[in-house]
C-alpha cells in the first residue's frame, strides 16, 4: 500500500517537474493584460495535454499545463461518509486561507477535491524543486490529516462512551 | 422551535473581561477575565516512533483539550498547579490566539450560559480597528464548529452608544471613549456608522494605571510582597483611585490631613500565609492622572487624552462635530474612577471654549458664533455598557434581520461575515 | 469539562450572592435559557428581599408524551419531596412558563452543609422537574416492581417536540433515543460517537454499565410509537438499565444522564470540531512554513512574521501576481 503511494507521488512529481516550465505570457485578446492561460482556455494553440494520474478511482490527479500556467487539481479518498465530511472540512479550511498560500486555488476543479493553481510568477520567486516538493508534501500531509482526525473523532467517540457508561457502575 | 423567539446571546469579549449573557437582561450573566488555562503538557512531548505510545499519548492528547478552564478558575489552577499554562486569547483588542478563543468560547458556551449554539443567535463584539479576515475566523469558529443559526458581529463602540439608547433619548451620533484594560480608542461614530478614518488610539489603558500604581507603591518602599503586587496594583487601583480636579490641590489636601486621604491595605502573604498593612497615598489620584498627564508615566506618549478626543473630532466630517461634542460616552472598566467624566468634560470644553474666542477674535468680533455644547455622558453601567448595547440591540426584532444566518454561511462562505450591516434598531 | 453538570450555574451563584447581601434589597428581574430549550425567569423585588419568584419552561412536549396541567407527571410530588417548606408552588405559573416557584430563603436550614446542598438542588431544577417520570419508573426498577396500570411504553419529552421512550419491565428498563442532528456533519459525527457506544460497552472495565445497542432502523421495542417520532438521521440508542444501576445514591445520576444523553452526546461534537479546528490550523502553519521554504531569499526573512498578516504590504511583483486572480 505504501509502495502504490510513492509510485503514485513520484509519478506526478516527474509529471510536475516536465510540466512546470512556464513562460511570462501577456494575453493575446486584451492589451496590457496578463491572465493565466490555463484558467480561460480561449487560445487552443497555448494549452498542452492535460495529464490524469490516477491511484485507483477515488484518488487522482489532474495536471493541466498552459503557456505561463499550470493548474493541478487533487481528488483524495474518500472511504467513507466520515472520512467524507473531514476532507470537506479541512479543504473548506485550507480554502479560507488560500490567500496564506498564494498558489492554491479558492475553489477546486468540478470533479476534484482541491486545486493549485501555479503562474510563471509564482515560478520565479520561488524555486522550482521546492515548489514541487510542497505540492508533494501537501498531499501527504492531507491524507495523513485525514485518517489522523479520523482516528481522534473515533477515539474521542470512545472516550465519550466512557466517560458517559462510567456513571452507571 | 425558531432560534429568534428565543434570546439572543451577546458576548462581549474584552482584552481584560469578556462579559457574557441574554439579550433582554439588564446585566451580564458572568463577568469573568479573558484567560485560558490549557493543560499542554501532552503537546510538549516529542512524538516517539513506537507505534503504540503514540496511540496512548494520541488519547492522551485527545481528552487533554477539554481539560481546560477560564476566567477565575482558570487563573486559580494556574496558581494552584504548574500543568496549566495561562493563555490570554485577546492581545489589544485583538484575537491572536484563535486555539484558545474558540476553546475560550466553547466554555462560556457549554459551561456559563449553558445554552444550546444551536438554539441562539449569537451577538459578538470586535474593535473598530479589527481586520476583516479575523471576522471571517470568528464566523468560522461560530457556524461551524457551535452551528448557530445566526451571527452579528458589531463594533463594540457603536454598541456603547446603544447603551445610552434606553437612558436618554436614542442618539446614534457621537464620540465613544472606550478604555478598557488593554487598548483605549476614541471612536466618533455618525448615525450608527463609524467615522473610520477619525478612529484614534491611545496606548494608555486600564493596565498602565495599574502598572502605574504598582511603580508608585514600590518606589515609596510599601511592604507588599512582589509576588502578588500586581493583583494588589489592580485592587487598590479598583477600590480607591479618584479622578482629582487639580493634582496640585490634592496633593496639598493629602499633606494637610492625612489621616482622612491615606488608606491602608491589608492583604496576606501567598507564600507565608502572614497579614501585611501598607499604605495607600497619592497613587490614589495619580493612577487616573495618566490620561490626563500621560508624561507622568510615559515619554512616548505624551498627548491628554482630552486633546485626543478633541483632535479626533476636529478630524470627523464639519457637519457632524456639533453632534459630536455633545455626546461624548463613555465606556470600558477604566473610565469608572470617580469623576472621570467631569474632569473630562471641564478639559475638553477650556480647550473648545479656548478654540471659539480665537476664532473669533480673528474676525474681530463681529461675528458671534453659537457656544459648542460639550456633554460627557456617563452611566452607572459604563463597566459594561458595551454588553449593555448589544443587550438592548439583540432584543429588537430587526436584529434577526440583520445577522448573518447558517444558510447565508453555507451559500457563500465566510466572507460574508465581513460586512454586519447596520440596522434599523439603531436609530 | 467532560459531563453535564446537573445544576445551572448562574441559578446557583445568584441565589448564592443572594442570600450574602440577604440584607440589601435589590432589584432583580433575570431571563434566560438553557440546552434542550429550558427557560428561566427569576424574579426578587425591593419589598421582599428574600422571597425569590423563580419560574421555569420545559420544551413543547410532543403528542406522546403525558403532561398533566402543564408538567410531566410525578413533577409536582417531586418538587414538594425535593425541596419541602422552603419552596411554594404558585398556581397559575407565570405566563409563559410551565411553573413558578415562590422560594423562601429565610426559611433555609441553619447548617451550612445542607444548605448549600439544597440550594444546589434548587438550581438543579431542571433535572426534579423533567426527570420526575422517569424517577419513578426507575425507583420501580430499583425495589423491582412494575406498577400494573403503566403503560408498556413510555413517552417522555427531553427535547422540544422530541422526546424518548422507556419500556418499564420488573428486570429491566429499556430506554430508547430517537437521536436527530439538525447539521449533515454533526450526523455524521455524532453516529460514529454512537456507535462506539457499543463498542466502549464491552471493553474489560465496562461489563456492569448499562448494555447499549445502536440501529439506523427503529428498534422492536417501539412498535406502538407514532410514525413522527420515528423518523430519525442518526438511528436509534437502546440502553437497558438493570436494578444495580438506580441503586441508592446513583439514581440521582443516572436519572441526569440519561435525560440529557442528546445533549451530552452534541456537547461533544461540537467540542470535538473545535479540536479538528486547533489540530488544522496547526497543520496549515506547517504547510505555510513549507511553501515559505521555496521562496527565494527566505531563509533571512523566515520569522518575518508580517508575512501572513491582512495588513501586508503588497510588493510590486505581488500585486501583479494578485491582478490573476
Amino acid at each position: 500500500m505504501a509502495n502504490t503511494l510513492r509510485l503514485y507521488l513520484t509519478c506526478i512529481r516527474n509529471t510536475l517537474d516536465a510540466a512546470m516550465c512556464l513562460q511570462n505570457f501577456p494575453c493575446q485578446e486584451v492589451e496590457r493584460h496578463n491572465k493565466p492561460e490555463v484558467e480561460l482556455k480561449t487560445s487552443p494553440e497555448l494549452l498542452l495535454n492535460p495529464v490524469l494520474i490516477c491511484r485507483n478511482e477515488a484518488e487522482k490527479c489532474l495536471i493541466e499545463t498552459s503557456i505561463n500556467s499550470l493548474r493541478i487539481s487533487l481528488k483524495v479518498k474518500q472511504a467513507d461518509e466520515l472520512e467524507n465530511i473531514l476532507t470537506k472540512k479541512f479543504l473548506r479550511f485550507l480554502s479560507m486561507r488560500a490567500e496564506a498560500f498564494q498558489v492554491l486555488r479558492r475553489k477546486p476543479v468540478q470533479g476534484y477535491d482541491i486545486s493549485f493553481l501555479i503562474t510563471n510568477y509564482h515560478c520565479e520567486e520561488m524555486q522550482k524543486h521546492k515548489l514541487i516538493d510542497f505540492i508533494i508534501q501537501f498531499m501527504e500531509d492531507i491524507d495523513k490529516e485525514i485518517s489522523e482526525l479520523k482516528m481522534s473523532v473515533n477515539t474521542r467517540g470512545r472516550l465519550v462512551a466512557t466517560e458517559f457508561l462510567k456513571q452507571f457502575i | 422551535m425558531d432560534p429568534a423567539s428565543r434570546p439572543a446571546v451577546v458576548i462581549d469579549n474584552g482584552t481584560g473581561y469578556t462579559k457574557m449573557g441574554f439579550a433582554g437582561n439588564v446585566e451580564p450573566c458572568y463577568i469573568v477575565p479573558t484567560v485560558v488555562a490549557v493543560n499542554e503538557s501532552f503537546l510538549n512531548q516529542s512524538r516517539s516512533t513506537s507505534k503504540a505510545s503514540w496511540i496512548a499519548q494520541h488519547n492522551a492528547g485527545v481528552m487533554a483539550d477539554l481539560d481546560f478552564f477560564i476566567g477565575d478558575e482558570a487563573l486559580e489552577k494556574s496558581r494552584s498547579s504548574s500543568t496549566y499554562n495561562l493563555s490570554y486569547p485577546i492581545s489589544h483588542g485583538q484575537v491572536d490566539n484563535w486555539d484558545s478563543m474558540e476553546r475560550f468560547w466553547q466554555q462560556c458556551i457549554f459551561n456559563y450560559l449553558r445554552c444550546d449554539p444551536e438554539d441562539h443567535y449569537f451577538l459578538l463584539t470586535e474593535s473598530p480597528l479589527t481586520a476583516p479576515e479575523s471576522r471571517e475566523y470568528t464566523g468560522e469558529i461560530m457556524f461551524e464548529t457551535f452551528n448557530v443559526p445566526g451571527l452579528y458581529i458589531a463594533v463594540n463602540s457603536v454598541l456603547a452608544l446603544a447603551a445610552g439608547y434606553t437612558t436618554s433619548k436614542c442618539e446614534m451620533t457621537g464620540v465613544v471613549v472606550d478604555v478598557g484594560d488593554g487598548a483605549s480608542h476614541v471612536v466618533p461614530v455618525a448615525e450608527g456608522y463609524v467615522i473610520g478614518s477619525s478612529i484614534k488610539s491611545v496606548p494608555i489603558a486600564g493596565r498602565d494605571v495599574t502598572l502605574f500604581v504598582q511603580q508608585l507603591m514600590r518606589e515609596r518602599g510599601e511592604n507588599v510582597p512582589p509576588e502578588d503586587s500586581f493583583d494588589v496594583a489592580r485592587k487598590v487601583k479598583e477600590m480607591y483611585c479618584y479622578t482629582s480636579s487639580d493634582i496640585v490641590k490634592e496633593f496639598n489636601k493629602h499633606d494637610k490631613e492625612p489621616s482622612k486621604y491615606i488608606k491602608q491595605w491589608k492583604g496576606i502573604k501567598p507564600k507565608t500565609g502572614a497579614p501585611y498593612t501598607c499604605d495607600i497615598g497619592y497613587e490614589r489620584f495619580l493612577g487616573p492622572e495618566v490620561f490626563f498627564n500621560p508624561e507622568i508615566y510615559s515619554s512616548d506618549f505624551t498627548t491628554p487624552l482630552p486633546v485626543v478626543i478633541d483632535k479626533c473630532i476636529q478630524s470627523a466630517p464639519i457637519d457632524t462635530r456639533r453632534s459630536l461634542y455633545k455626546n461624548i460616552v463613555l465606556s470600558g472598566g477604566s473610565t469608572m474612577f470617580k469623576d472621570f467624566h467631569r474632569r473630562l468634560q471641564r478639559d475638553i470644553k477650556k480647550i473648545v471654549d479656548a478654540r471659539l474666542r480665537a476664532s473669533e477674535a480673528r474676525v474681530g468680533g463681529e461675528l458671534k458664533s453659537h457656544p459648542v455644547e460639550v456633554n460627557v455622558v456617563s452611566h452607572p453601567i459604563q463597566r459594561y455598557a458595551v454588553w449593555f448595547g448589544g443587550s438592548v440591540l439583540a432584543s429588537t426584532p430587526e436584529f434577526f434581520g440583520a445577522c448573518h444566518t447558517k444558510a447565508e454561511y453555507e451559500e457563500y462562505g465566510a466572507s460574508i461575515c465581513r460586512t454586519n450591516p447596520v440596522f434599523k434598531g439603531m436609530y | 469539562m467532560i459531563l453535564l453538570q446537573s445544576h445551572s450555574r448562574f441559578l446557583l451563584d445568584t441565589l448564592l450572592s443572594r442570600l450574602q447581601n440577604i440584607e440589601k434589597a435589590v432589584e432583580l428581574d433575570y431571563h434566560w435559557a438553557e440546552f434542550d430549550d429550558v427557560r428561566y425567569h427569576i424574579q426578587v423585588t425591593m419589598k421582599n428581599p428574600h422571597i425569590v419568584l423563580l419560574s421555569v419552561s420545559l420544551p413543547t412536549p410532543p403528542p406522546e408524551t403525558v403532561f398533566l396541567s402543564g408538567l410531566p407527571a410525578g413533577a409536582i410530588e417531586a418538587i414538594k419531596a425535593a425541596y419541602g417548606s422552603v419552596v411554594q408552588i404558585l398556581d397559575p405559573p407565570r405566563d409563559g412558563f410551565n411553573l413558578t416557584l415562590k422560594l423562601n430563603l429565610s426559611k433555609l436550614p441553619t447548617d451550612e452543609e445542607y444548605k448549600h446542598a439544597l440550594l444546589v438542588k434548587i438550581a438543579s431544577v431542571r433535572e426534579v422537574v423533567l426527570g420526575a417520570p422517569l424517577r419513578v419508573i426507575l425507583k420501580q426498577l430499583a425495589s423491582r416492581t412494575v406498577a400494573s396500570d403503566i403503560d408498556p411504553l413510555v413517552a417522555l419529552v427531553h427535547r422540544p417536540k422530541e422526546s424518548f421512550f422507556l419500556i418499564p419491565q420488573a428486570e429491566k428498563v429499556t430506554v430508547v433515543f430517537p437521536m436527530r442532528f439538525k447539521d449533515s456533519i454533526d450526523i455524521v459525527l455524532a453516529t460514529s460517537f454512537l456507535q462506539e457506544f457499543v463498542d466502549a460497552r464491552r471493553t474489560a472495565g465496562l461489563n456492569n454499565a448499562p448494555y447499549c445497542m445502536w440501529s439506523p432502523t427503529p428498534p422492536l421495542e417501539l412498535k406502538g410509537a407514532p410514525d413522527e417520532a420515528l423518523s430519525v438521521n442518526a438511528g436509534f440508542v437502546t440502553f437497558v438499565v438493570l436494578p444495580r444501576h438506580v441503586e441508592g445514591k446513583k439514581l440521582d445520576r443516572t436519572v441526569w444522564s440519561l435525560s440529557t444523553f442528546h445533549a451530552y452526546v452534541s456537547y461533544h461534537v461540537k467540542c470535538s470540531e473545535g479540536f479538528m479546528h486547533t489540530r488544522m490550523r496547526r497543520r496549515v502553519e506547517s504547510l505555510i512554513e513549507a511553501l515559505d521554504r521555496a521562496k527565494l531569499g527566505m531563509e533571512n526573512a523566515r520569522n518575518n512574521a508580517a508575512q501572513n498578516r491582512s495588513f501586508k504590504r503588497l510588493s510590486l511583483k505581488e500585486a501583479r501576481n494578485h491582478s490573476f486572480n
